[in-house]
């Protein structure tokens, strides 16, 4: 801000100079203003290839018949809606979708935060563990599966060891559907809350110095200093943040096919993972799927609209 | 703040900040030790290797194709970087400057809210008419414009930083819009362009919801692809899968390190303010 503030000023005069009549200096005002349309139609393009494209034929295959060979068959109504609705499967992975991404969520955002604010503690830099929280970022998240599901294998594992030689016996956090589950939670927020931590961590350098030491000149404890003074510096940053995690925990997918593959049972068969089951892996049932895609995006859809929501109030109220 | 640092004793704030490395490290660290181990050295569930075993590495390479796999998980995370760059860097500066600019963010970052499996079935039918299954090309195009929403959000805080001013005087020096984003507005925003490539990069190489979709021959396959094939079941491919693991993520690893201001300052620098 104050590196462009000096230029602004240093440019001032020149400017001046250059636009001497009034109505120049209102058609440069103008002029910089026509960034032309163009610059933005490649992003559009590929909006339309991506998002409205794949949507409107998504509403086709979900009404329709469709095999792997040759989609949009034959009209079905709603047979294709009910029968996701039917099966076993679905209507659950649709709350354990919910659930995943609101847990995820909240834990990535408590710890991710809690963590940023130990660092702030320590200095204004990130040091060496600014390093080390890249990795789990840039690790693509099947290999994170992969590590971890080796890690708590019951035989060769790393902790099975330890298990047993503390006497408790059968360690299989995976073999169980409540295990499972928050087995994938903890692998999630292993690889997402650094991210948190870093954007946090940037916001917290924003946050006024003097601001914090004449609270704490006036006799203002931690909790008050954080209350008063940090959180509604740093409020909008972490609502962004949140909203981000959320939409980062509706997109797990990889994670499922390589540490559970939606098991045991159905305790951790995720949405998505239904839907590429449903349509490209198992039994090819492309309507069911497509509906299933129509319905799981429609919740998805209400839980940001929600939270949209409830940001914007938060971020307002002062 | 500054009062924080000394109510905490440091020592015990080192203590627990190692311990955060340590738990960050740990599976990477597994991986390592997994990677040069024999069968029956995994068996036995410890921490460090009794023997050393390169055989790993090797055999690695038998299993899966891995050296095709690794080629085109390059490919595509190269190409996916260059097409997110060319469209995300004019869209930002548009986003940045024009009036309707917050438009088209705001819709650009409401498709990054979709799921990308809500694309997956329709996109499918889409790449298999236009001979793009099977094909780097489908998820060099498909990686490379599913990122673009998150380059122009990250690109337009960098375009708001510079003084309009300097695009001004551009103007009124006879620059056509086109000149003055290539010679005056990218130059100054090089750093966040270089970020924003990196992240493409990144998210093109890590993605495997598309990849295992569009790709059912190993000549098009990705690394993600390939060790989702290792079947885990079997302490006697751990070894290899740790060490295919490492072959596929070291590089970035470096790359992440190098490039750590870079990318720190990209993600940092985007609309969450």
């Amino acid at each position: 801000m104050t590196v462009a503030e000096t230029t602004r000023a240093e440019r001032g005069p020149v400017l001046a100079l250059r636009s001497t009549s009034a109505g120049r200096r209102w058609r440069v005002a103008r002029g910089t203003r026509r960034v032309p349309f163009l610059f933005a139609v490649p992003s559009i393009v590929g909006l339309m290839l991506l998002m409205v494209y794949p949507t409107v034929y998504l509403l086709g295959l979900a009404f329709t018949e469709s095999n792997l060979a040759r989609p949009l068959q034959r009209w079905t109504g709603i047979t294709n809606f009910t029968d996701a609705l039917r099966s076993t499967a679905f209507p659950g992975s649709i709350g354990r979708s919910v659930v995943f991404a609101a847990a995820a969520t909240v834990l990535v955002v408590v710890v991710g935060t809690a963590l940023a604010l130990l660092l702030r503690a320590r200095g204004d830099r990130l040091g060496v563990l600014g390093v080390v929280l890249l990795l789990p970022l840039v690790t693509p998240p099947v290999m994170v599966g992969v590590a971890w599901k080796l890690m708590l294998a019951p035989v060769g594992g790393a902790f099975a060891g330890i298990w047993s030689r503390v006497g408790l016996d059968g360690f299989n956090p995976l073999g169980s559907s409540t295990g499972a589950f928050l087995t994938l939670l903890l692998i999630y927020t292993w690889q997402w809350m650094p991210l948190v931590t870093i954007l946090v961590f940037a916001a917290l350098l924003d946050v006024p110095r003097d601001l914090v030491e004449a609270a704490q000149l006036d006799g203002a404890g931690r909790i008050s200093v954080f209350r008063h003074v940090v959180w509604p510096a740093i409020r909008t940053s972490v609502w962004a943040v949140l909203v981000l995690a959320l939409v980062l925990g509706f997109k797990v997918f990889d994670l499922v096919v390589v540490v559970t593959s939606g098991g045991p049972g159905f305790s951790t068969m995720l949405s998505s993972f239904f839907i590429y089951r449903t349509g490209l892996q198992n039994s090819y049932e492309i309507g069911v799927a497509s509906a299933a895609t129509v319905i799981f995006v429609a919740v998805v859809s209400a839980v940001m609209a929600i939270v949209g929501i409830a940001r914007k109030r938060a971020v307002a109220e002062s | 703040m500054s009062r924080l640092s000394t109510i905490v004793r440091p020592l015990g704030l080192r203590l627990v900040l190692l311990l955060i490395g340590l738990v960050v490290t740990l599976p990477l660290l597994f991986l390592v030790s997994l990677s040069l181990r024999s069968p029956d050295d995994v068996q036995n569930g410890g921490w460090i290797p009794t023997r050393f075993v390169w055989a790993n590495f090797s055999n690695a390479f038998d299993t899966i194709p891995l050296a095709t796999m690794a080629r085109n998980s390059w490919i595509v995370a190269v190409g996916a970087a260059l097409l997110t760059v060319v469209i995300a860097v004019p869209a930002a500066y548009f986003a940045a400057r024009a009036p309707s600019g917050q438009r088209l963010s705001g819709v650009l970052l409401g498709s990054y809210c979709a799921p990308p499996v809500a694309a997956l079935l329709p996109l499918y039918y889409l790449f298999k008419d236009a001979g793009l299954t099977n094909n780097v090309l489908g998820l060099i195009l498909v990686d490379g414009l599913a990122t673009v929403p998150v380059a122009v959000w990250l690109l337009e805080g960098f375009v708001r930083r510079i003084p309009e001013e300097i695009e001004e005087a551009a103007w009124l020096d006879g620059l056509s819009a086109g000149a003055t984003l290539r010679r005056i507005v990218v130059p100054l925003i090089a750093s966040g362009i270089v970020a924003v490539g990196l992240i493409s990069l990144f998210l093109s190489y890590n993605e495997f919801l598309f990849a295992v979709s569009f790709s059912q021959r190993t000549d098009s396959q990705t690394l993600t692809v390939g060790l989702s094939l290792f079947q885990g079941d079997h302490t006697i491919q751990y070894g290899q899968q740790a060490a295919a693991s490492l072959i596929g993520v070291v590089p970035m690893y470096v790359l992440a390190v190098l490039a750590q201001r870079w990318l720190v300052a990209g993600l940092t620098a985007g609309g969450v303010k």
